[in-house]
């Protein structure tokens, strides 16, 4: 069917325009002005064609699959409200592109501006044809996002910055509000579309999540509608250039909340919650707005102030729950459109004009540009709700409403108070607005001199005003089926007998009427004076809502920010650790439940054993206290304790752990030497012990004794209840016949859990490179270089301090012990497969060797003789590893599945022929690159003092390649 | 020769690593060309995987390392979900790698082998299927992350560093106590058996099971960054340069994974009463709480750098609470959520390299903090008529794009995947509410935290000077983006497959019998 | 036997844990180290603790003869990524130490 098309293409026309007008090209500001309008008008006329498909109250629907699974479909759904809402956007759109091409100032590319407020009119259009209401929500704050990039286009003035920053804000809140109001509704309405939700109306106004729905829902509608207290961003959006104001912040996006009002109104409304909130808020909104605006001088402030109190008019009609004010608001909502768009424009002309928009500096226009004021008093008159004008129509039916009202007699003599109030400050600033700018002297002090603006400027003025006259004098003619149809949409069965005649006879609303124009004219002449001469608005000036606003924003972006962190110190590692620590404790205490048992079978205790730990034990904590004042100290307790460690690897049937944990002991131990010489020197009782610091010191004792318990205990229970039959059996009856080898350890590092040794070795690998990356350029600091001489650290890496200086005969005893640590490496490596020994133990006796070399001859002497490039071998031992064990897939087995048999050779005896030999060359490989990287250099750090900077990049080259 | 594929994600990074290192400094142009195949295979393999990851009821395929039955050696398992994160980070890399290309790698020396590195960590993190296999290439990720947070050294990122360094020791200690307390009591580190014999645990060694998992659990947490073992976070990935940041981006993700994988695998709905659900109270506590921590953060962040970490806090927090409601639906929102949040953090860390003047210390753009300023209605308009440079432009487009990704806020993917994940969470009991309700929140808190830094950065003085912007920087913020809009429009296929993921994690009963299967059958 | 062990594992473990809330970067390493220690004895025991039982596999063919290979290659792996690991530290260590102008653990030197 076409109308399907139709709706498509009025949504996707405006957005793809958007994206068009970039392309068209800079400059060029015709070709951009009739892109804008071309597109507004195509969508006016297309939404026209669809009228009467809907009139007798059918709903229009075009669904597309977007998600599916989630119960998204992409829905447009038109109806007679939509529809109204087509036209409204699509023709002030139009009128607005019209008006902007003129008012913008020439030499001013319209490319952004257009393409903006096409896709704000995409984004608009959207929000009113959508038939799911998760696509309303996308749509909706599209809007805003639009809203923010416009009323910040001239970004360079700050006050456009903050209005665009606080319209985004609380529109967005209202937004996401918006979200959870909506998924709360769909999760009650069981379904995301807006037809089956409408549908579920008794379900939801019954349900336990009826009131947070709708405070959510309403808390979108009223930010987006500038509804109290929230009113506040739209006065600042003023700040937009003139058009967009026209657009939306009168015509179009402000009514978006009033259009989610009226569209789930048969879901939401008829309750007293809905009442009481919605017509309560709309009652103080519209007195609000209507007050202010009486007391503003900027001829926009004061629109924008008067839009609010009629926002507040229409939200109020639709919360009064009767059905006559939901047709009053739609009607409303039309004629608010019109004029007040009319008069946004025509402001924006007296501004263009004058170059002032200030009340109190502008007068008798009407002799410079008389056309223009002509338009302004036709749609002045209209929001002053003056007769054969649309507004007194809907002002007349809300009347009506306000005296159809019946919940209890005061509250409804209020309403009907308030009403007339209102219509009363209405007339009065309308006055002033058109009087205090068209009539009166004509001044001579503008900034500008001030002519008739272009015709195409005053065009849609006029056409609006057109508008207001034929809506006002033939209704039933021009307005009168729209209506019906919008209404019908709304209230189906339920729509109330109504009539739009000019004229109903001396009614109650009549004399209404009278009362207020009467009230708003003399409010004006007793009061024009003394507003002149005021600035700012009597009684809600102090509680300016801006204020709270900015508050708010403050405490949220430093106040608490700022607390917090004071609150929890994140910076400090020690606090880091600390609660890891903690956390650790608390997590395994919960953990176990039930503490376990203490069990006591198990070996009894060798009395050599317990020695041994009570000598371990004590090095432990004795290192624990000594590492602060004497870190050589501390560092040979350690190494003591590491050597218990190792001890209890023999003694406990661990040989290859005891000769790993050996060497690697070894290699650490100097690694740490040589740091040790470039920290700083301390000594004890410098710093004078306070009490933080002594309660610190409790604290971390208490921690640690808690950890220690914690952990042996665990250590202890698990040794009571380990499992019977674990992975390890199999294991030992595979490593001879599946893994052709003898030590089962080796075995499972090789073979096995191969894959564990190969990730092992890049870690070393990795490591290494960080090493060097870090310390190629660096200096050491000054102040250590120099005391560094004194102490009795071993530096091996220094010619000053190479032992073949010294001790001739030792540095000759170790050249040539050099080789044969060598060969005992090859011998380890060899034979790994079967006893202890294997490629890490290997490559460490290997950098043990040249550490040797180092400590003997002095690093300049060794690099000079044989050259090492660690990189390479880690690369060349990973390639190795790797292409070990892709041979096997090679073959179609798995990834480093071995292969092996056993040869003999003269010397080295059984030497096992074995693929798993080949992948511990490449761990051989890595593991003395990776060490003796890490040494040379960290050597060389020591080498730097005693060499000319520049030399620097080129020895880091070559332990780097 | 699929096998061959199951193992392809490690060993390609790894041999062209060590390809790297034998080519040595000098040859950059011909390491960077490797990397870009190494990134492309991996890419291609993972789509692979992943097709045929969809195609399976349970797990895709299960590799035996060594031929060696899985009970006993280290197996390599693929479903869906490995899959998928494999996907992500190749894509991740690969659009990252354009990036790095100008200044960034040439502040040290072996930044491409190290990124390489880093990918072995990730993709054997993601594959391996044995306990301690996984300490193996956490360490081995952890091991480049140390050498890339120090790419370019520097007294901001060697400070960072240390704390880095020194934590993710101690979390390794926990990593190590909690696997040696497992293997004790059930005998294997095979993750799947593991998940077959909890159910029969009794009395103590359930007892020490459970110690053993909550201490493996909060190693995981401490790389997932949440509150209270998080606070090493912001200051390690500002310091780092934006590449790497960006790169880092996945690794937080990485211990969301772990938490998902095993709290599903050992105590999902089979656990047998005693171990159902283990401990996932405090872990949707800890997320909620890490959640307003994160945007809290964010609200105060004075820097892009900082913003951007903070905003990584954020995602951690969503995705550990929503993990721990052990609903299918919610999981798979969560894994719709993690993919954009990757995605659009990277992007944002990556661009917050851009928009700060380069002699400055990577973002260091100091932000404003608001006060109640005096009421600004109506100034006199500055109508300065100046129209920004195009680069500029695009920049701001870039950081719009952001911004609304991140706050999940439309037209970007932000927003659907939001949704996919806020929508099944409505009654589901307190926890799932206030999680609700917080997302938004932080939501909320993200659109102000970026509004706030795009207003100052690119409007509020046209004299902002930017860097020279290299092509490689636009195109990888640019790519970046790009998928998330397009995940936007295309959202059934992947929302399908992503729900599919969810209820298979949801049920490891295909998971287990996959790799048990494999135990019987010994080596040829 | 195990009770001596277990106990020596938690006076590594406290004492480490004491060095690692210390200020001062050295201590740190220090206590990581001794912690390092502790945890690889943890994961050793938890293969059982036998004497005189090499997993060198030799005549014998039973099993239950040898002691429980897993846990030691483990903990061999463990060592040597704990001595990477150390190393890496140390000089990261020894960097801020000379950036930063002390060593202290968070570069400024505050509270001893």
């Amino acid at each position: 069917m076409p109308y399907g098309l139709i709706s498509t293409a009025i949504l996707l026309l405006p957005f793809a325009a958007a994206l068009a007008t970039p392309l068209i090209g800079r400059g060029n500001r015709r070709r951009t002005t009739w892109l804008m309008t071309g597109t507004a008008g195509v969508c006016l006329v297309l939404s026209a064609l669809l009228f009467p498909a809907i009139a007798d109250g059918t709903v229009l629907r075009q669904t597309f699959a977007w998600a599916p699974a989630l119960g998204l479909d992409f829905t447009l759904r038109v109806d007679g409200l939509t529809w109204l809402f087509l036209v409204l956007v699509t023709g002030i759109g139009l009128l607005v592109g019209i008006y902007a091409t003129w008012y913008m100032p020439r030499e001013y590319p319209l490319v952004r501006f257009f393409s903006l407020l096409l896709g704000f009119m995409g984004a608009m259009l959207g929000i009113v044809l959508s038939g799911n209401v998760i696509q309303l929500v996308f749509f909706w704050e599209l809007t805003s996002l639009f809203s923010f990039l416009l009323i910040g286009y001239w970004h360079h003035g700050k006050s456009a910055r903050d209005a665009a920053r606080t319209a985004l804000i609380v529109t967005v809140t209202g937004g996401l509000c918006l979200l959870a109001g909506v998924l709360v509704l769909a999760h009650v309405a069981g379904s995301y579309d807006v037809d089956a939700i409408l549908a579920a109306g008794d379900r939801i106004r019954t349900s336990p999540l009826y009131l947070p729905a709708l405070l959510l829902i309403l808390l979108g509608a009223f930010t987006k509608s500038a509804q109290v207290p929230f009113h506040f961003w739209l006065p600042q959006a003023m700040s937009a250039p003139t058009p967009v104001s026209a657009y939306l912040h009168s015509a179009t996006m402000v009514k978006a909340g009033v259009f989610l009002l009226l569209r789930f109104w048969p879901v939401l409304a008829g309750t007293e919650a809905w009442f009481w909130i919605v017509g309560g808020v709309g009652l103080a909104t519209m007195l609000t707005g209507a007050w202010a605006a009486t007391f503003q001088h900027d001829m926009k402030a004061v629109l924008a102030y008067s839009t609010i109190s009629h926002l507040g008019l229409i939200t109020m009609l639709a919360g009064l729950g009767s059905t006559l004010g939901v047709v009053a608001a739609i009607f409303h909502t039309v004629n608010h459109a019109t004029f007040k768009a009319s008069l946004f424009m025509a402001a924006g002309a007296v501004d263009h004009e004058t170059g002032t928009r200030d009340l109190r500096r502008l007068g008798g226009l009407r002799h410079v540009m008389p056309i223009t004021a002509t338009l302004a008093v036709i749609a002045g008159a209209a929001m002053a709700g003056v007769p054969l004008l649309n507004g007194f129509l809907s002002k007349e039916m809300f009347f009506a409403v306000a005296l159809g009202a019946n919940h209890g007699l005061g509250l409804d003599a209020l309403t009907v108070l308030v009403a007339v109030a209102a219509a009363a400050l209405g007339v009065t600033y309308s006055l002033r607005l058109v009087g205090g700018a068209f009539f009166g002297p004509l001044r001579h002090d503008f900034p500008r001199e001030p002519h008739e603006p272009p015709r195409w400027m005053r065009f849609p003025i006029g056409l609006l005003a057109l508008a207001c006259l034929a809506v006002g004098i033939f209704p039933a003619w021009s307005v009168g089926p729209i209506l019906r149809a919008a209404a019908l949409s709304v209230l189906g069965a339920q729509l109330p007998a109504y009539n739009l005649a000019i004229w109903h006879g001396l009614t109650m609303p009549m004399l209404m009427s009278v009362i207020a124009f009467a009230a708003g004219c003399v409010l004006y002449i007793a009061l024009r004076r003394r507003i002149a001469a005021r600035d700012g608005t009597p009684l809600i000036d102090r509680i300016h809502a801006m204020y709270g606003f900015e508050r708010v924003l403050a405490f949220l972006t430093s106040t608490l920010p700022d607390l917090f962190a004071k609150i929890f110190p994140g910076r400090k590692l020690q606090v880091q650790l600390l609660l890891v620590v903690v956390l650790a404790g608390v997590f395994g205490f919960l953990a176990v439940q039930p503490l376990p048992a203490p069990a006591v079978h198990g070996m009894q205790v060798d009395p050599a054993f317990a020695l041994l730990w009570l000598l371990g034990v004590a090095c432990a904590i004795g290192a624990a206290t000594q590492a602060k004042f004497h870190r050589m100290a501390a560092l040979i307790l350690t190494a003591g304790t590491g050597l218990a460690v190792c001890i209890t690897f023999v003694w406990l049937s661990a040989p290859d752990l005891a000769v790993t944990q050996l060497v690697v002991e070894s290699v650490t131990t100097v690694l740490l030497l040589l740091g040790l010489r470039w920290l700083p020197k301390r000594i004890r009782g410098l710093a004078p012990r306070s009490r933080a610091a002594r309660f610190r010191h409790i604290r971390d004792a208490v921690i640690a004794l808690g950890v220690g318990v914690g952990l042996a205990s665990l250590a202890y229970a698990v040794m009571n209840h380990l499992v019977a039959d674990s992975a390890s059996r199999f294991f030992l009856e595979q490593a001879l016949p599946g893994g052709g080898g003898r030590n089962v350890v080796n075995v499972i590092l090789v073979d096995f859990r191969a894959l564990d040794t190969l990730g092992e070795i890049t870690v070393l690998a990795i490591v290494a490179l960080a090493v060097f990356a870090l310390l190629w350029r660096f200096r050491p600091a000054a102040e250590s270089i120099g005391s560094a001489r004194q102490r009795g650290d071993v530096a091996p890496a220094q010619d000053k301090h190479a032992l073949a200086d010294q001790l001739a005969i030792p540095a000759l005893l170790i050249l040539m012990a050099a080789p044969l640590i060598a060969l005992f490496a090859l011998h380890l490596f060899l034979r790994g497969h079967d006893l202890p020994g294997g490629g890490f133990v290997a490559g460490i006796t290997v950098t043990m060797t040249l550490v040797v070399l180092y400590m003997a001859a002095g690093a300049r002497w060794v690099e000079a003789r044989l050259k090492i490039a660690p990189v390479r071998w880690i690369g060349a031992g990973l390639l190795l590893a790797i292409a070990t064990g892709l041979a096997a897939v090679a073959l179609g087995k798995p990834f480093l599945t071995s292969y092996h048999g056993h040869w003999t050779v003269p010397v080295l005896g059984n030497v096992p022929l074995n693929s798993a030999l080949l992948f511990d060359l490449g761990v051989f490989a890595v593991v003395s690159g990776a060490s003796v990287l890490m040494l040379v250099v960290l050597a060389h750090q020591s080498l730097r003092r005693v060499m000319p900077a520049p030399d620097a990049p080129r020895d880091a080259d070559e332990a780097g390649s | 020769m699929n096998g061959a594929l199951a193992i392809a994600p490690i060993l390609v990074p790894l041999a062209v690593a060590a390809v790297q290192l034998l080519l040595g400094i000098r040859l950059r142009g011909l390491r960077t060309g490797l990397s870009f195949l190494s990134c492309l295979a991996l890419v291609a393999v993972a789509a692979m995987l992943m097709m045929s990851a969809s195609r399976s009821e349970g797990a895709a395929l299960v590799y035996n390392v060594g031929a060696w039955p899985a009970r006993f050696a280290i197996v390599l398992v693929v479903d869906r979900l490995t899959a998928l994160m494999l996907l992500l980070t190749a894509v991740l890399a690969l659009m990252v790698l354009p990036y790095a290309l100008g200044r960034w790698q040439r502040m040290g020396p072996h930044f491409q082998p190290l990124v390489q590195l880093l990918l072995v960590g990730y993709n054997g993190a993601f594959l391996t299927g044995d306990l301690f296999n996984l300490f193996v290439f956490f360490e081995v990720l952890l091991a480049a992350s140390y050498g890339l947070a120090l790419h370019g050294s520097g007294a901001r990122r060697v400070g960072a560093g240390l704390h880095y360094i020194a934590i993710n020791l101690t979390a390794s200690m926990l990593f190590l106590v909690g696997v040696g307390l497992i293997f004790g009591v059930t005998g294997t580190l095979n993750m799947a058996v593991l998940a077959h014999l909890v159910p029969d645990l009794t009395g103590t060694p359930r007892a020490l099971m459970h110690a053993g998992a909550a201490l493996l659990g909060l190693a995981f947490l401490v790389k997932a960054a949440v509150w209270p073992v998080g606070f090493w976070l912001p200051r390690t990935y500002s310091a780092a340069i934006p590449p790497v940041a960006a790169l880092f981006a996945a690794m937080t993700k990485l211990g969301i994974y772990v938490i998902l994988r095993l709290s599903l695998l050992l105590f999902g709905a089979d656990a047998g009463a005693a171990s159902m659900h283990f401990g996932s109270e405090w872990l949707l506590w800890l997320g909620i709480i890490t959640l307003a921590v994160g945007s809290i953060g964010m609200l105060g962040a004075r820097e892009l750098g900082k913003l951007a970490a903070y905003c990584v806090l954020v995602s951690s927090g969503t995705l550990l609470g929503a993990i721990a409601l052990h609903i299918p639906a919610v999981t798979a929102g969560a894994l719709a959520y993690l993919v954009v949040s990757v995605l659009g953090i990277a992007a944002f860390f990556l661009l917050a390299g851009l928009v700060v003047p380069r002699e400055a210390p990577a973002g260091a753009a100091q932000l404003e903090s608001y006060d109640p300023a005096v009421d600004a209605l109506f100034a006199a308009e500055d109508e300065r008529r100046v129209t920004s440079p195009a680069p500029v432009v695009i920049l701001a487009a870039c950081f719009l794009a952001c911004g609304l990704l991140l706050a999940g806020l439309p037209p970007l993917s932000g927003f659907i995947a939001k949704f996919a994940l806020l929508a099944p969470m409505l009654g589901h009991g307190r926890g799932a509410t206030v999680l609700f309700a917080l997302t938004i929140a932080a939501g909320l808190c993200t659109a102000i935290a970026m509004v706030r830094a795009g207003i100052q950065i690119f409007w509020a003085d046209a004299e902002w000077e930017f860097p020279r912007v290299e092509p490689g920087e636009t195109i990888s913020v640019v790519s970046l983006l790009g998928i998330c809009l397009v995940l936007t429009f295309i959202v059934a296929a992947p929302w399908n497959y992503l729900s599919a993921t969810a209820r298979q994690i949801h049920a490891p009963g295909h998971y287990i019998h996959a790799v048990m299967g494999q135990a019987t059958e010994t080596r040829p | 036997m195990e009770a001596v062990l277990a106990i020596a594992i938690g006076a590594l473990a406290g004492s480490g844990v004491w060095l690692l809330l210390r200020p001062r970067t050295f201590q740190v390493i220090i206590g990581l180290t001794l912690i390092s220690y502790a945890v690889n004895l943890f994961i050793f025991s938890v293969g059982g603790l036998r004497v005189g039982a090499d997993p060198v596999l030799g005549a014998a063919a039973d099993p239950s003869r040898y002691a429980d290979p897993l846990p030691q290659a483990l903990v061999l792996t463990a060592i040597v990524i704990g001595f990477a690991t150390t190393a890496l530290f140390l000089v990261v260590l020894l960097t801020s130490r000379g950036l930063a102008g002390n060593d202290h653990v968070d570069g400024q030197d505050g509270t001893p």
